[in-house]
């Protein structure tokens, strides 16, 4: 078990869902509206004047082997729309309840 | 939820909300009256009182003082001036313009109840007026005839008038010149001497015989009959045949004997004439609150169905029409502003070149417009010039909000998201800005409404109206423009080839407006980063060529290349001219001049369509007689031109031939030619008020006056508000002569009237009306002072004697009208300007005139009229702006948070004024009162372009680029943004600044002021914000850096390890 944590432009949002849906990944905890900037490049989503973008998170934790194609999803998504932003962080889930 | 994301998700909530929003405007919009300016109440209310038998000074002591001392406490004064003549005081107050005119009436007759004991025993009771806009004359026509003319007055009142008041909204009609028919019985003053007998007994003859009486009952056996006597006249020639008395001898004496009688219209005191023609003038006046334009065009329709009834020769033609007037003004402003939607649609399109985008935008201009109809149907108003100027200035503001949500949109589409949800997220992130620039405008357009005075009427629904429609637009800018937007926008299309690339569409190909105008503003942007970076590099420089520029652009103002006046006469074809003769010259003598006057004036212009003349005056105090006041001695002429654009000559100019043509005639002593007419808001005129007791003294400097302003070159119509002494004939009896006759001074002044005046002695009944019977002496008898002094008088003895045997004739000058305003003793000489501004003249007449007077001790003079008006104007605006720049300045402030942006922001409100100069003297005008409103929103206006660059250069260093990169990549950035907002606002302006349409001389000047102001500040801002953006940054921006390493001086320290 992993746990994925898919951090995008709130503009993207339809599109993340539609990818989770398409995926078949049923369970996922999100974050609406949350700031963050980027280490590589990635433009600041502060919410304030000079930065107004925000960001959302979707949280999901999938079997293993789910999330070799969730990554490769999301690298289509940020293929599709590099200025927009996305990207995914995983960790592995211990135990859960 | 915010109100963009309900929008966008509820489209179609959305778009009939907006639907319904246009069908109350429409609905609003047809039933709006139409009318020349907003409703407002004239603010003078006068109080007549009538003293019989008190002379002009004595009514001023007693009754005028006492009423001026009482009234003065009337709450919003402005000015109080009274007018004393023989028998009567009029004292009139000004109020405040806006002031509750019913409450300011109840008022003065409160006061007045007060001072009633302090009158005179005999003073009537005093009649307080208000002077209402439905007692003004909304048109006039004149009735010519040849035959029928004696008959004219019988067929106005029988037919025409009757069914003219079947008109809704109709006032008073009244009619001047008309022909009353009198029968006159003229009596030779020998023949009634040889009898034996006074006119008197003749005029008792006359009325005993014009009899119906019910003499009694008759009772028959069945039946019972009321008995009558009926003697009346049927005919006038009945009246000769009437016996007076029988000599001694037993002669039977006839009227015809010692009379002539002549059944005719009565004698000339008014002559009406049209083109030469004898003519009655009918004027008529609306209900309050009545729509002028369509009384006046069912007047007309009305006039044209009974002029197919009327006997061939009676012709009827319209003197003036002030419908006519405002029909094309108000054709000629809704012109404007369909131009300037066009033109403002085009400007959209240029620069965004999509048409999607265009229609996006555009549909925010009729919206807002149509919610200002509401507000004009709510508020009670009507569609008139000055709402419909306030449409045309909005137009090129509304689209700005709607603008910058879009543009956001776009960006984020164009990146490649979804149109829906760039619409909300976008539309997220400009949405407290695009309200803040909204609250600038409100800053300045809600003080508006606050203007006292004239400007306050003129204004307050301009205020209002650019307030509502500026909220409006912002409100459809973040609700329907992004509900749109989700909707029309189309996503980048993209799709993937068979190796999973990504492929954009051929969408990327070059249109026809990529290589064009793109390639042309990506140059210009190029350009203008360029030579912003060189200012940013040579601060100093920079600043000095602009406060060159800015003092060489006042040059102009100080050289006097730009006068000033209160409002701009319009030339409406209308001419009103005033002649006036010497004093007690005859009405006939008068007459021979008007007609020669005529026949010249149709001979060098040519063009003149109709001319209306009256000379005389009426006895009748009839609503037309307050508009016109004749005397034996006047002329006044209203000459009718063809429209403005028919003709070669500016009214201005004719009038100059007029009045050089009026100056060759020896017996005219003083004329004048007005192009203002009826309304009386056109009126241009410095007003020489001089105060002061002694009538010799204050009429002498008058005359000084005159002589000294008269040779003024642009002095023109140069006229003493006081009239020269009347010549009157003063018979003073002797009373112990008269007393020893049995005769009183009452007796004798009734037999003089008699025989004068004539001995009113019943009615002639015809069909229906009744005519005055008037028995007198026959002309030759009573037209000399020989002839009063040998007038017959009977005495109760029955002895006739001679006026000369009880009386003393004498020919002396009555005192004048007693003019006094402000509780003083005036006399008022005006001076209207022509090819010179108001303010130019006022200077002239405070430089030449003025000094010149040698005003004894308590004299005074001063300057009023129009020029006070325009000061008092000026004042308040000068007010307004002051108020104004403090109010944006705090919405600025609290925009940015800070002190010192405004303050460089503040900096493009200068260069507005260079613009104006500029303008103002390409132009050739003078700044009037709508010029001078034009600067004030200029304030509001150009502030907007600084903003929008201070807010990018902000967000550039806030965004960590260095202050002068920043500056050059705003400046790059949003030269598009700014050109574009400008460019609205100008060629939005374009149609009025160049109408040429009747009326257009009055919102001209606002059109070029902000262009003009527009156009310098737009380009000069561009320069001057952000280099002074870089001058007052760098050393409080270092400052910043040191200050956050002292605030977090955490990270200084050192950290010990294993400590």
């Amino acid at each position: 078990m992993k746990s994925v944590m898919i951090i995008f432009n709130q503009s993207n949002t339809a599109r993340v869902e539609y990818m989770l849906d398409i995926l078949g990944i049923k369970g996922f905890t999100f974050f609406e509206q949350v700031q963050g900037r980027g280490t590589n490049g990635g433009e600041p989503r502060r919410g304030t004047h000079a930065w107004p973008e925000m960001n959302s998170a979707v949280m999901t934790v999938v079997q293993d082997d789910q999330v070799e194609k969730l990554l490769e999803s999301v690298r289509k998504l940020d293929l599709r729309n590099p200025e927009i932003g996305v990207r995914a962080f995983t960790w592995k889930i211990d135990e859960m309840v | 939820m915010a109100i963009y994301k309900t929008a966008i998700e509820k489209p179609v909530t959305t778009v009939l909300i907006f639907i319904a929003v246009i069908i109350i405007g429409i609905y609003s919009f047809i039933k709006l009256p139409i009318d020349q300016f907003p409703e407002m109440d004239p603010p003078y209310i006068t109080v007549m009182t009538t003293y019989a038998g008190a002379s002009a000074s004595e009514m001023e002591t007693n009754v005028t003082k006492v009423m001026e001392n009482a009234l003065t406490s009337v709450d919003h004064l402005k000015h109080i001036t009274s007018q004393s003549k023989d028998n009567l005081s009029m004292v009139t107050l000004q109020l405040e313009w806006g002031s509750n005119m019913d409450e300011a009436v109840n008022d003065v007759r409160s006061f007045v109840d007060m001072t009633k004991n302090n009158l005179p025993d005999n003073c009537g009771t005093p009649m307080i007026f208000k002077l209402s806009t439905s007692s003004m004359p909304v048109c006039a026509y004149s009735f010519t005839a040849d035959e029928t003319y004696p008959g004219l007055d019988k067929i106005l009142n029988d037919e025409v008038i009757p069914q003219l008041n079947q008109v809704d909204g109709i006032g008073n009609i009244s009619l001047s010149g008309s022909p009353d028919r009198y029968v006159y019985v003229d009596i030779d003053q020998q023949k009634l001497d040889a009898y034996g007998l006074t006119l008197e007994q003749v005029g008792q003859v006359v009325q005993a015989n014009n009899l119906n009486l019910s003499s009694g009952t008759i009772k028959m056996p069945q039946e019972q009959y009321q008995m009558q006597v009926r003697s009346e006249y049927i005919e006038s020639s009945e009246i000769e045949n009437l016996m007076v008395t029988m000599t001694p001898q037993g002669q039977q004496v006839f009227i015809r004997d010692i009379a002539t009688v002549k059944d005719t219209i009565k004698d000339l005191t008014l002559d009406e004439k049209t083109d030469g023609r004898e003519s009655v003038r009918l004027v008529v006046a609306k209900q309050t609150g009545a729509n002028t334009v369509k009384v006046c065009r069912e007047i007309y329709k009305e006039l044209q169905k009974i002029q197919k009834q009327l006997p061939a020769d009676v012709k009827i033609e319209q003197i003036f029409d002030s419908s006519e007037n405002i029909q094309n003004s108000i054709n000629s402003l809704e012109e404007s502003i369909g131009y300037a939607l066009l033109f403002v649609v085009l400007v959209v399109l240029f620069f965004l070149g999509k048409w999607r985008a265009t229609i996006i935008i555009g549909i925010t201009i009729p919206i807002a417009l149509i919610v200002a109809f509401i507000y004009l149907g709510m508020a009670d108003s009507s569609l008139n010039i000055i709402s419909l100027c306030s449409l045309t200035i909005a137009i090129g503001m509304v689209v700005d909000d709607a603008i910058v949500v879009l543009e956001n949109i776009t960006r984020h589409v164009e990146r490649g998201e979804d149109p829906h949800e760039a619409s909300i997220y976008a539309t997220n992130e400009v949405w407290v800005s695009v309200i803040a620039t909204t609250l600038v405008l409100v800053a300045v357009f809600v003080p508006m409404t606050m203007l006292s005075g004239m400007a306050g009427i003129m204004f307050h629904e301009l205020g209002w109206i650019v307030t509502i429609v500026c909220c409006t637009s912002t409100i459809v800018a973040i609700s329907l423009t992004p509900m749109l937007c989700s909707k029309l926008l189309k996503a980048k299309k993209v799709h993937v080839d068979e190796n999973g690339n990504l492929v954009e569409d051929e969408a990327e190909k070059k249109t026809w407006y990529d290589r064009s105008v793109v390639h042309a503003l990506d140059k210009l942007d190029e350009y203008y980063a360029k030579a912003l970076g060189w200012c940013v590099g040579h601060k100093f420089i920079t600043l000095m060529l602009l406060l060159a520029f800015f003092v060489a652009s006042l040059l102009p103002v100080f050289t006097g290349k730009i006068g000033t006046d209160f409002m701009q006469e319009q030339d409406n074809a209308r001419l009103t001219v005033k002649v006036k003769l010497q004093r007690g010259t005859r009405i006939e003598e008068t007459l021979k001049t008007a007609r020669k006057l005529e026949g010249r004036f149709m001979q060098i212009v040519p063009c003149i369509e109709l001319i209306n003349t009256s000379a005389g005056s009426n006895d009748e105090a009839t609503i037309s007689a307050m508009f016109s006041s004749t005397m034996n001695n006047t002329i006044q002429m209203t000459i009718r031109l063809p429209r403005k654009w028919n003709r070669e000559q500016t009214i201005w100019e004719i009038a100059e031939t007029l009045r050089q043509e009026m100056a060759r005639y020896p017996e005219i002593i003083e004329y004048q030619c007005t192009t203002s007419g009826f309304g009386g808001m056109g009126n241009n005129s410095v007003d020489i008020e001089i105060y002061g007791y002694d009538f010799d003294i204050t009429s002498k400097l008058a005359d000084q006056c005159r002589v000294l302003a008269s040779a003024l070159p642009g002095a023109r119509d140069v006229k003493i508000s006081r009239d020269d002494d009347r010549p009157d004939i003063k018979i003073t009896i002797d009373k112990e002569k008269a007393s020893r006759l049995g005769l009183s001074s009452a007796m004798i002044s009734t037999y003089l009237r008699n025989r004068v005046s004539g001995m009113a002695s019943g009615y002639l009944k015809d069909d229906g009306s009744e005519y005055d019977i008037v028995v007198r002496l026959q002309e030759k008898d009573r037209n000399s002072i020989s002839d009063v002094l040998d007038l017959t008088i009977p005495t109760p003895a029955g002895k006739k004697i001679k006026l000369s045997e009880v009386a003393q004739i004498g020919e002396y000058w009555a005192p004048p009208t007693i003019e006094r305003k402000a509780r003083q003793r005036i006399v008022t000489v005006s001076v209207t300007p022509y090819k010179t501004s108001l303010g130019e003249l006022a200077k002239q007449v405070q430089a030449n005139v003025l000094p010149q007077l040698d005003l004894p001790i308590g004299y005074s003079v001063n300057l009023g009229g129009s020029y006070e008006d325009q000061q008092d104007t000026f004042n308040d605006l000068v007010l307004l702006a002051v108020l104004i720049i403090l109010l944006v300045y705090i919405v600025m402030a609290s925009q940015f948070e800070s002190l010192r942006m405004p303050a460089i922001i503040m900096f493009s409100v200068p260069f507005a004024i260079s613009g104006v100069i500029f303008a103002l003297w390409i132009a050739g005008r003078s700044l009037d009162m709508v010029g001078a409103l034009g600067v004030v929103l200029l304030i509001g206006i150009v502030v907007k372009n600084g903003i929008v660059l201070v807010d990018y250069i902000n967000l550039m260093r806030e965004r960590g680029y260095e202050l002068n990169t920043a500056i050059q990549m705003s400046g790059r950035s949003r030269l598009r943004p700014v050109l574009m907002t400008a460019f609205t606002t100008i060629l939005g302006m374009i149609p009025m600044a160049i109408s040429a349409g009747e009326g257009a001389e009055m919102w001209q000047p606002l059109g070029i002021v902000v262009i003009g102001g527009l156009t310098v500040s737009t380009f000069l801002t561009l320069f001057i914000v952000p280099v002074l953006y870089g001058v007052m940054s760098r050393h409080g921006d270092r400052d910043k850096q040191e200050s956050l390493r002292k605030k977090f001086i955490f990270m200084d320290l050192k950290v010990k390890k294993n400590s």
